[in-house]
């Protein structure tokens, strides 16, 4: 299957007729569900607190539906007009119609507005390219979803868009739009692994914490790539400590800054060097480390590495 | 465009050095959706627990002088800690943050004089590449 990245930019694949193919396609609808429910899973939302959520890459508002079922508040942003106006029907539709278009009676679903007949979206849609930017106050939103968007910002659709600048661009402002103790998750398909990496990469060196999840690793076609951002390297360590001393960790509480030896390895001072001129491989892996951290392409490390060569080239 | 969205809403421009908020609000013209009836507990609830749990967040004066280019007058000019306690007093903001809506308008950035145009509802905040920001990548 041809990956529509390459065929132009995403506003103009997104056209009028794409949007509404999209929308109307129950096989695309149905996938799109799915992830988006993953995607809910892992924030791991207290879906007793409503929440004020940004939805990247909206669309034709299919992930926002199930943020509404869930009982939180979204606001939308997306490149096409087209995806936004079918979301703007969509949820035009949804208030006036009198049964339940969900279908499924999803036992997540917190309150009894699911079953209203009557539901006005708690939506918002906006129309911005994400790789210029978030343009929001700082500490707006509780979380952020992604639903197979952030792939588009790999590829540069004109002679000043450089993917790296617009992938760093947008982590960094979602890094200031977040509330501290929120998370992000953006569930999107990489064309090969280094597309994977870089995306990961932009998101850590603006100061996230996170990784990867991938479902069905072995499908080539089933296969999810969730991008998973949070502020803190130990909310998952404390979080358990809390359950274990009985505190009940509903609430994301500030949490005061925890200093570990894995964020401090820079002030480490370097391995001395044997003798004038020659550099110990300790030395070295330390320096190759210290590039990486930069983000800088550095060569693996092999039993080769820092090794004397036998003759002077 | 709601009134909660424009709250959040500002220009990331360089030229607007991080300055570009609030973004001041032309009408042509507003939507106003009903305000719900007696609804049972449960819906207030959810409503009261929104509001109560984005409130900190809420640039008051801002939300004033947008609310009132909207055709709002009715909003206190200072949150008092009373009032934010007040049931009646946060289902009413929450009609004001989440039922108005700006159909057709111009949001004027306050440092640059940048327009964002809004149609159909939609706010269009696409800035050209020459306008980002600079960022060390």
């Amino acid at each position: 299957m041809s990956r529509p990245e390459l065929t132009g930019p995403a506003a103009h694949f997104y056209n009028e007729k794409e949007a509404r193919k999209y929308d109307s396609s129950s096989r695309m609808v149905g996938v799109q569900r799915e992830i988006t429910e993953r995607a809910i899973e892992l924030l791991r939302l207290d879906h007793s607190q409503p929440a004020y959520v940004l939805d990247i890459g909206c669309g034709s508002g299919l992930s926002g539906q199930v943020l509404e079922e869930k009982g939180h508040f979204w606001l939308g942003c997306d490149v096409s007009r087209d995806m936004l106006l079918v979301a703007q029907e969509r949820m035009h539709n949804q208030a006036n119609d009198d049964d339940d278009d969900e279908g499924e009676s999803d036992d997540e679903s917190m309150d009894g507005e699911s079953n209203k007949q009557q539901r006005k979206s708690t939506g918002d849609l906006m129309h911005h390219d994400m790789g210029t930017g978030l343009p929001f106050r700082p500490a707006t939103f509780d979380a952020c979803i992604s639903i197979s968007a952030l792939q588009w910002l790999c590829y540069s659709n004109a002679a000043h868009q450089n993917p790296r600048r617009r992938l760093t661009r947008f982590f960094s402002s979602l890094y200031t739009v977040l509330k501290r103790g929120g998370r992000a998750v953006l569930q999107f398909y990489p064309e090969t692994a280094e597309q994977a990496v870089l995306i990961t990469e932009c998101a850590t060196r603006v100061g996230f914490a996170g990784g990867v999840v991938v479902d069905y690793p072995n499908s080539a076609k089933a296969k999810k790539h969730y991008l998973v951002l949070s502020f803190d390297r130990n909310s998952e360590q404390k979080r358990k400590a809390a359950l274990k001393d009985g505190l009940s960790s509903a609430a994301e509480e500030p949490q005061s800054v925890l200093v570990t030896g894995a964020s401090r390895e820079g002030a480490k001072k370097a391995p001395i060097r044997k003798k004038k001129g020659v550099k110990t491989k300790e030395w070295v892996v330390h320096k190759k480390e210290t590039q990486r951290k930069k983000g800088k392409a550095v060569r693996p490390d092999t039993k080769y590495t820092a090794r004397r060569r036998p003759t002077k080239f | 465009m709601r009134l909660l969205t424009h709250n959040s809403l500002k220009n990331n421009s360089a030229a607007a050095k991080g300055k570009g908020f609030p973004l001041k609000v032309t009408v042509a013209q507003i939507r106003v959706d009903e305000q719900d009836g007696i609804d049972d507990d449960d819906d207030d609830d959810t409503k009261i627990r929104f509001i109560q749990g984005i409130l900190p967040n809420i640039d008051w004066p801002a939300l004033v002088a947008a609310s009132q280019a909207m055709g709002i007058p009715t909003l206190p000019p200072t949150l008092t800690e009373d009032l934010a306690e007040n049931r009646v007093f946060l289902v009413a903001l929450y009609h004001v943050l989440m039922n108005v809506h700006l159909v057709q308008g111009i949001l004027t950035c306050p440092v640059t004089g940048r327009e964002f145009v809004v149609q159909n509802e939609i706010p269009n905040m696409i800035l050209e590449e020459e306008e980002c920001e600079a960022v060390r990548f």
